[in-house]
This record gives structure tokens, sequence and C-alpha cells, in this order.
């Protein structure tokens, strides 16, 4: 387990560590800093209650993912209305559907010099599928087989479409630097 | 394939640490002599720097921890047993840690002596230098015959399997389902599986059973277990190890992440045991390279 170098972390105290990035996930679920911090809460619920039939050999990190992606995927078939997965061609803004403040900032130029906001909106523009990747291996360094684990589906399939999600991110990256661009001209 | 074109498809894979062994020391040796492709690459890692830099993209707020530690606490009966619980794991964990590593140290001593007397007393031909993975799968394979060590999950649903598995091991286990969907007369059956400590870990082992003999399927990741020694046979781009180890034969290889072993104590090399996964016409072409010559 990842808290094998610090035995005597206690439970509590090993999830807490991954409060950031669990709440991280959520927003990448959900979208919504309300549903999110929700969403957060009953992972930490659920987690607390199946601690103790933790493997010791179980990666925490990993498994409290499980346990979030799951109680979402419950909440999504529970609230028919509510919140829920969108199909890629139902979810795929154009440059057009950007935040307006998004062009605000002429002073940058080159893709490297993009500041963490600007990328965050990139992420957050991709479709579920696509920004849960991108979160997963690019923001959470998880490793191919790791997002497996937690997206339930086979390693080649994550591979395929990390490679699909980044294309797109680089699109709308380099559609929000053409603008800049322009905008700075 | 154009060997610049096979390269760029795989750049994604090479900047997460993905591709490993020979596969990494070819593309690094290409990126040596080609300067479009390592543009294209520093290109790629450019942007995979800007993405991660980013890193983290949101920030709990204050009172979202709060809240969290309130709720934690408030559950403090479950929690303690919780971590009692959690702690004993930790403790027994390490045990087994030292237990392997007396174990392996054993091991080591005695390989030889065991190797020896093997050779002397087995008909069957005995190969030295089995992998400790290849030892632990013959061992697990006989302490499971000899009904020390029960099945977890009884199923002989694959998908049921493989969906066990999928929060106990940190590699995603996939059974193929081959004699259903083949609709090919049923040569084996699917018994259950469980977990094995191995290396600080759990390896997934899978038990079948072929005319009341039985066949056991190890899996871990490969970057806990790598196959070695023994005879190597190479079949379809892979490495096969070859092993006889107790008079059962056992088969080890890596493939896409995932380090396997195959126990049965089928004849010849027990190659016929691959049918648990490759049971159509065309595998055959498949198993025969295993076969004596």
């Amino acid at each position: 387990m990842e808290e094998t170098g610090r035995p005597n972390l206690t439970f509590n105290e090993a999830a807490l560590e991954h409060l950031d990035a669990l709440f991280g996930y959520a927003m990448t679920l959900t979208r919504d800093p309300a549903t999110a911090e929700d969403l957060v809460q009953e992972t930490y619920v659920r987690g607390a209650r199946a601690a103790s039939k933790l493997a010791a050999a179980t990666n925490l990190r990993n498994w409290m993912f499980v346990i979030m992606r799951n109680a979402w995927l419950n909440q999504v078939r529970r609230e028919k209305t509510g919140p829920r997965f969108v199909d890629f061609a139902d979810e795929d803004p154009t440059i057009d559907d950007w935040p307006a403040d998004a062009d605000n900032n002429p002073q940058v130029v080159y893709l490297r010099k993009l500041e963490r906001d600007e990328v965050r909106r990139a992420i957050e523009s991709l479709p579920a599928t696509y920004r849960e990747i991108v979160l997963l291996r690019d923001i959470e360094g998880f490793s191919y087989q790791e997002i497996a684990t937690v997206l339930g589906c086979p390693a080649g399939t994550v591979m395929s479409r990390l490679g699909r999600a980044r294309e797109k991110l680089r699109q709308r990256l380099k559609n929000w630097q053409t603008k800049s661009k322009a905008k700075a001209v | 394939m154009n060997k610049c074109q096979d390269i760029r498809e795989r750049l994604g894979l090479y900047l997460d640490n993905e591709l490993q062994g020979e596969e990494r020391q070819q593309f690094e040796s290409h990126l040596r002599e080609c300067e479009v492709c390592k543009a294209l690459l520093d290109h790629e890692l450019d942007f995979l720097n800007t993405v991660r830099t980013s890193s983290p993209l949101y920030v709990a707020s204050p009172e979202l921890r709060e809240k969290i530690q309130h709720q934690l606490l408030s559950k403090q009966e479950e929690l303690v047993e919780a971590q009692h619980e959690f702690q004993r794991r930790k403790r027994s964990q390490a045990k087994l840690t030292w237990g392997l590593l007396v174990a392996a140290v054993l091991l080591v001593l005695l390989l030889p002596v065991v190797i020896i007397r093997l050779r002397n007393n087995s008909k069957a031909p005995e190969t030295g230098g089995a992998s400790t993975f290849a030892l632990m799968a013959a061992d697990v394979h006989m302490r499971h015959t000899r009904g020390q060590l029960p099945l977890e999950i009884t199923a002989s649903s694959p998908q049921q399997i493989s969906g066990w598995f999928a929060n106990k091991v940190n590699f995603s286990v996939q059974l193929p389902n081959y004699q259903e969907s083949s609709g090919q007369e049923k040569l084996y059956t699917l018994e259950g599986a469980r977990l094995v400590g191995f290396k600080d870990d759990y390896a997934a082992y899978v038990a079948y059973q072929m005319k009341q003999r039985p066949i056991s399927l190890v899996i871990t990741a490969d970057a806990t277990a790598q196959p070695s020694g023994g005879e190597e046979i190479k079949a379809r781009g892979l490495m096969f190890h070859y092993n006889a180890i107790q008079g059962l034969k056992v088969i080890t290889w890596s493939d896409r992440g995932l380090t396997y072993a195959l126990v049965s104590d089928l004849e010849e090399r027990g190659q016929q045991s691959c049918i648990v996964c490759h049971q159509g016409t065309k595998d055959q072409d498949f198993i025969a390279p295993l076969k004596p010559h």
C-alpha cells in the first residue's frame, strides 16, 4: 500500500491526504462545486464504512477514486433528471462556447505560457469521458493500469481514449492561442 | 509500417512511461537518429508539461476539509474499529513481508539441493533457474490441489471472476470467454479465484479444471514480477519461459504490462493448458511452438 512508508498513519489521516485530489475528480465528474462537495462527503462516508475490509496491499488513493466513481454512477442512475454523463455528440463545445474571459489575456501567446486557469478551462470544456481521463493521467499521475482499474475498462481503451482526449485538448488550446493572438494584434 | 509513423503513434506511451524493455530501447535508439521525431517528441513533451504543471486544478475549501474531519470523527466508534483493523492488517502485512523474505533466503540456499534431488527423483526433466514468480505459482497450485488454499470466489463465469478482482488488485484481470463464444466443445471448466500474496502485493489466482486435472493461472503486474530462467521459447512475438518444478509444468510470460504463470501437470510442456485462453483452431499455431521438438 502507498502508506507502507508511514505505517502508523490512521485510516482517516491517510484518506484526508487525498482530499484535494478527490475534490478535483469530483469537480471533473460533476462540474458543480456544491454537487462535488456532496460527492466527496459521500465518498468518505463509504470509505470509512468499508475501511475494515480494506486489504493492506490496496492502494488507498486508487481505492477512494473507485468509490467516488461508483458513488457518482449510482447517483446518476438514481437521478434521471439530475446530473449525468453526456454523450460526446451532446457535449462538444466549439471555441465560441468558451467563457468570454478566456480571450482577455493578450499577453499569453505561446502554449507553454498558458496559465493554470486557461488550461483548467480547456480541460473543463472537454467531453466528460475525455476530461476524466486527462485528469486521472496528467493531473493525478495515474498509470494506464490504474486508470483501467478506476474506470473498469481494459488498458487498451485507456490508451486510445487518452490519445483522443489529448488531441482534443491540443486543438482547444491551439484555437484559444490563435484567438488570443488575434486579439493581441 | 513506416518506422517514423510507428514511433510517432507511440510518443504518448513513451512520455507516459508505458514503454518498457526492448520496446523502449528501440524507441530511444530511433530518437537518437531521427531529428524530426525528436522534435515532435519535444513538442509533445512541451504540451504535456503545460497541462501537467497546471496541477492541482482544484483545491478543496477549508470548510469542506473541516466538514469531512467532523464527519469522520462523528463516526468515531466505527472508525476506531476500522483503524484497528487497518493497523492489524498493516502489521500482518509486515510479518508477511518478513516471512516472504525469510522464505526467499531459504529458497536461494536450498534451491540447488532441491533441484539436484528433483533431477534424481523425478521422471520429468527439471529446468533450473525458475523465477520466484514461477516457484510461487507452482507452490500455490500444489496448495490449492491439496485443499490448503480454498478459493475466495467460486464461479464459472469469466466476467464474474474479472469483476471480483476489480477493486482488489491494481491491474485489470480480463479473462477470455473463449469456449462460450467459439461454440466449441467445453474442454475445461473455470472453478473460481482468490488473491495470493506475492512481493508485498496481491497476485490474482484463477483455478481451472480440464478432464479432472487442475490448471492454475497466476497473474501479477510486470513491475512486480518478470519471467526469467528456464527454457526460453519464442512464439507470436512473446518470450515464454518453461520450467518443470516438482513435476509440474510452469509456463511464464509477460504481455502488455502483466506477467502470467500457467501451471499444470499436463503432458509434454503442459502447453495444452494454454487453451484456457486460446481454444480456437487458429490458436493451435500459437500452442504448437511450445511443444517439445
